[in-house]
C-alpha cells in the first residue's frame, strides 16, 4: 500500500503541463516547500537518450523517494537501470529529453553535477575510474572541504581532517594505508566498492543512489559494505540500490522494490516481489503491471 | 590513443658499425683563428661565420680547452644553420635565435649588487656558474670526499686534468649547437668522482644562472655557453642536479643559454641527475646532455622543463658496455607562447641493457608547442635488451600542438621492446568523479593536470626539489590561485 502511494502522486497533473513543465513544477515546489511532507526525490515522466547515438534509453520513469525511504531497483541487464542512476547525477554521457526531477524541492536537472553532489545526492559508481596521481586521502579532503564550504563551515586542512577520516575507514574496515593510495589506482573489485562506501560516510548524503555496489564483492566484503550503509543510514536520508541479487536486500531491507523494463518502472512492490523474480524471473514480474 | 610499433630491420636506415669510435678524430691542422680565406669556410652559412668569428673574439682560449675548441670550429664551419627541411628540427623555430644579432656574454662581474646568491643552495655542495663561468666566490666544494674534485679545469690536479681531458669534447654526434658551445665555452666545469666513491650524502647542485639579457625587441641576443663534464670512474656514485635560471631582475629579458653537459659513467659506476629549466619566458634555452655508459652502469634523469620561449634538450646515451641501467623522466611544459623540444637518442649496442623512459608533455596555451623525437637503437649485439618508452601529452587549449615521434629501431632479434603514445585532453570520466564528488570542474582540471606532471615530479630524488618543483608548476599552471 504505502508503495503505490508514494510512487508518482499527481501524474495526470504533471502530464498536463509538460510543455512547459519547468515553469509549473517550480509554483508547485514553492508552495509545498514548507510542508515536511515534500518528498526528497520526485521523478515524472523522465526521458533520456545517450548523447553519442542518440539511442533512447529512459522511457518514462516515475519514481517517488520520501526521506527514511529504502528503495531497490531490479530489472534485467540494458533495462536501464544504471542509465536512471547516472541521470540523476548529471553523467555528460547523457541527454534528458522529457520529464523533471525534483529533489528537495529544487530542480535537480537544471544543477551541475557537483551542485547535485553538495545538494546531498550521491552515487556510487559502478566501475570507479582510478585517478593517478591523486592520493585517496587528498581526493577525500577536497571532497570533504567542498561539503564544508556549502555548508558555511570553514575548511579543515589534511591534519585536521585525518581523525574524522580514520573514523570513517574503520566503518568500512579498511586499514590506513588505503588513505596512501591513488584513488582507485590498482584497488581489487572489493577496494574500489568499499572506496565508495568510504566516500558516502565521509561526505554523508541525503539520498545515496548505490549502483551495483554488491557485483563482485565475496561474502565478507558484502557483509562490511552492507553493515557499513546501514550505520551511515538515518531516519532522515534515503537509500536507492540498484542490484541483481537478493543477498544485499535482505541485509538492507528494502521499503520498496522496483521492477525496470525497458527503461520504465514496470512494476514496485515490496521485498515480497523479490521471491517472485527469483522464482520467474523479470519477464513474467514485468508482465504483472 | 596508444599502440606498440617496432621498427623492422629492413626499414632501419641507419645501421651503425658495431666498433662506433667515440675517440674524436678531427684533424688539429684547423686554424682556430676563423677566416674567411678557408677552404672549409666556403661552404660555410654566412650567420654561422659571423657567430663563430664573435665566439672567438669573445674570450681568450683557456690552454687546457685549446683541443676541444679546435675541433668545434671545424665542425662549425662545416654545418650550415639548421632549416625546418631538416630532420632534427622539422618542428622547432629557431628563428628567434637567426633573426637576432647573437652577441657571446662578457666576463660577468661579480661584484655586481644584481647578482645575488642564488636562493636556494640548501645543499652543502653547491656550484654557481654565470653566463658559462664557474664562480668561486658564489659555489661551495667543502664538504665533499678526498678526492672528489668540482671546479673549473684549470685548477685540477695535472694528472687527473689528463684524464678528464682525454673525455671532452670525445662525442661525435653533435648538431651545430654543441659546436657552438665547445667553440664558445669559456670554461668547463669539472665533477670528478673517483674510482669506489660515493658521494651519497649530498647532491652535488649546479646552479646556472644568466645574468645579461637584452629588453624585449631588441635585436642583440646574447648567448652563453656553460659547459660541464661529470666524470664517475669505476664503481663511483654521485648525485647532479642541474638548475637553470636567471638572476634577479633578469626574469623578462631575452638571453640563449647554450649549455652542453657530458657525462661519463664507469664500469658499475650510478650518477643520479636532476634538470630543473625555468628560465626567462623570452629566452632560448638549447641544452645538450651526453652521456656514456660503461658496463653495469646506472644513469637516471628526471627533468623538468618549463622555462624558455624555445626550449631545446638534446639527451644522448650511449651504451659503451653490458648489463647498463637507464630510466629517463621527463616533463615539458608549454603554458605560453613557447615551445618545449626534447630530441633523446639511446643507443644500445651491448647484451642485457634496460632501459624506460617516460615523456609527458603539457600543453596549456593556443601558441603553445611540445615536440617529442625518441630514438632508441637497439643494434645487432644488444640481445636481452628490455627497453620502454611511453609519451604522454595533454594538449588543454584548441590549437596547442604536439609532435611526437617515439621510435624504436632494433635489430637484435631477442629483445622485449615497448612503446606508446597518447595526446588527449584530460578524461571526462575522471572529471565526472570530482563533481560526483562535490568538487567543481575547475578545481578538478587543476588538480587532474597537476596529478599528470605528478608522476614526473615524483621522481626527483630530493623531497626539498620535488617541493619547490611543485610549488613552481603549480603557479605556472594557474598563475592566480583563488
Amino acid at each position: 500500500m504505502a508503495s503505490s502511494s508514494s510512487l508518482s502522486l499527481s501524474l495526470p497533473f504533471q502530464f498536463r503541463f509538460r510543455r512547459n513543465n519547468t515553469h509549473t513544477l517550480r509554483n508547485f515546489t514553492r508552495v509545498t516547500a514548507s510542508t515536511t511532507d515534500i518528498p526528497l526525490l520526485q521523478v515524472n515522466d523522465l526521458r533520456a537518450k545517450i548523447v553519442e547515438s542518440n539511442v533512447e534509453i529512459l522511457r518514462g520513469v516515475n519514481l517517488t523517494v520520501n526521506r527514511g525511504e529504502v528503495h531497490a531497483i531490479m530489472g534485467k541487464n540494458g533495462s536501464g537501470k544504471s542509465t536512471f542512476a547516472k541521470v540523476l547525477v548529471g553523467h555528460p554521457d547523457y541527454e534528458v529529453t522529457g520529464g523533471s526531477v525534483v529533489f528537495k524541492g529544487e530542480n535537480l536537472l537544471e544543477m551541475e553535477p557537483e551542485e547535485r553532489a553538495l545538494e546531498g545526492l550521491f552515487m556510487s559508481f559502478q566501475s570507479p575510474v582510478a585517478i593517478p596521481g591523486v592520493s585517496n586521502d587528498q581526493f577525500l579532503v577536497m571532497a570533504y572541504n567542498a561539503r564544508r564550504k556549502k555548508l558555511g563551515l570553514p575548511e579543515l586542512g589534511p591534519l585536521e581532517c585525518f581523525s574524522y577520516l580514520m573514523e570513517k575507514l574503520q566503518l568500512v574496515n579498511m586499514k590506513p594505508d588505503f588513505l596512501n593510495r591513488n584513488v582507485n589506482e590498482g584497488f581489487s573489485g572489493g577496494e574500489r566498492k568499499r572506496n565508495e562506501i568510504l566516500q558516502l560516510a565521509v561526505l554523508g548524503a541525503d539520498l545515496a543512489i548505490l549502483d551495483e555496489i554488491d557485483s563482485g564483492l565475496d561474502v565478507d566484503a558484502l557483509r562490511d559494505v552492507a553493515s557499513a550503509v546501514s550505520r551511515i543510514l538515518t531516519p532522515e536520508n534515503s537509500l536507492l540500490m540498484i542490484t541483481h541479487y537478493r543477498r544485499i536486500l535482505d541485509l538492507l531491507k528494502p521499503t520498496h522494490v522496483h521492477v525496470m523494463d525497458n527503461g520504465k518502472i514496470a512494476r514496485t512492490g515490496d521485498i515480497t516481489m523479490v521471491e517472485a523474480i527469483e522464482a520467474d524471473g523479470y519477464e513474467t514480474v514485468s508482465a504483472l503491471t | 590513443m596508444s599502440g606498440i610499433a617496432l621498427t623492422p630491420a629492413a626499414y632501419n636506415p641507419v645501421i651503425p658499425s658495431s666498433s662506433c669510435s667515440l675517440k674524436y678524430q678531427k684533424s688539429f691542422r684547423v686554424k682556430t683563428r676563423v677566416s674567411l680565406n678557408n677552404a672549409i669556410s666556403i661552404s660555410s652559412d654566412p650567420f654561422v661565420l659571423e657567430l663563430a668569428e664573435a665566439l672567438e673574439d669573445s674570450v681568450a682560449t683557456p690552454k687546457t680547452l685549446q683541443k676541444l675548441r679546435q675541433s668545434s670550429s671545424h665542425s662549425l664551419l662545416s654545418t650550415p644553420w639548421p632549416s625546418r627541411k631538416d630532420e632534427p628540427f622539422r618542428f622547432t623555430d629557431l628563428s628567434i635565435l637567426r633573426s637576432s644579432q647573437i652577441l657571446p656574454a662578457k666576463t660577468p662581474t661579480i661584484t655586481d649588487a644584481h647578482i645575488t646568491v642564488p636562493p636556494d643552495s640548501q645543499f652543502p655542495c653547491h656550484v654557481t656558474i654565470i653566463d658559462g663561468h664557474f664562480v668561486n666566490s658564489m659555489s661551495n666544494v667543502t664538504e665533499i670526499p678526498d678526492g672528489v674534485y668540482v671546479g673549473s679545469l684549470s685548477n685540477l690536479d695535472p694528472t687527473v686534468a689528463d684524464r678528464v681531458s682525454e673525455l671532452v669534447s670525445g662525442f661525435d654526434g653533435g648538431d651545430l649547437f654543441w659546436s657552438i658551445n665547445g667553440m664558445g665555452a669559456p670554461d668547463l666545469t669539472v665533477v670528478y668522482v673517483p674510482e669506489g666513491c660515493r658521494v651519497v650524502q649530498s647532491p652535488i647542485h649546479l646552479s646556472y644562472l644568466s645574468s645579461q639579457g637584452s629588453k624585449e625587441g631588441s635585436n642583440d641576443l646574447i648567448v652563453s655557453n656553460p659547459r660541464v663534464l661529470v666524470v664517475v670512474e669505476k664503481g663511483g656514485e654521485v648525485d647532479i642536479i642541474e638548475e637553470f635560471s636567471n638572476v634577479e631582475g633578469n626574469e623578462n629579458e631575452c638571453y640563449w643559454s647554450n649549455a652542453a653537459l657530458e657525462v661519463v659513467i664507469g664500469e658499475g659506476g650510478k650518477v643520479r641527475h636532476s634538470y630543473i629549466q625555468t628560465q626567462s619566458s623570452l629566452s632560448a634555452h638549447i641544452k645538450w646532455t651526453s652521456v656514456r655508459q660503461e658496463s653495469s652502469s646506472t644513469y637516471e634523469l628526471t627533468e623538468v622543463s618549463a622555462g624558455g620561449k624555445l626550449g631545446r634538450h638534446n639527451l644522448h646515451i650511449k651504451q659503451l658496455g653490458p648489463d647498463t641501467v637507464t630510466e629517463l623522466s621527463t616533463l615539458h611544459l608549454s603554458v605560453g607562447n613557447q615551445t618545449q623540444d626534447l630530441h633523446s637518442s639511446l643507443v644500445l649496442d651491448h647484451p642485457r641493457g634496460y632501459s624506460r623512459q617516460l615523456h609527458k608533455c603539457i600543453v596549456a596555451h593556443s601558441q603553445g608547442q611540445a615536440v617529442f623525437d625518441g630514438n632508441v637503437k637497439v643494434n645487432r649485439y644488444a640481445q636481452q635488451t628490455d627497453a620502454g618508452q611511453l609519451t604522454r601529452s595533454l594538449l588543454l587549449e584548441p590549437r596547442a600542438t604536439v609532435n611526437v615521434k617515439p621510435n624504436l629501431q632494433i635489430i637484435a632479434d631477442d629483445v622485449k621492446c615497448s612503446h606508446g603514445a597518447a595526446i588527449s585532453d584530460l578524461e571526462q570520466s575522471q572529471l565526472l568523479y570530482f563533481q560526483a564528488r562535490g568538487i567543481d570542474s575547475e578545481t578538478a582540471r587543476r588538480v587532474l593536470i597537476f596529478a599528470f606532471g605528478g608522476e614526473v615530479i615524483d621522481k626527483f630524488p630530493y623531497s626539498s626539489i620535488r617541493d619547490r618543483v611543485r610549488s613552481q608548476i603549480k603557479s605556472l599552471l594557474d598563475p592566480s590561485p583563488k
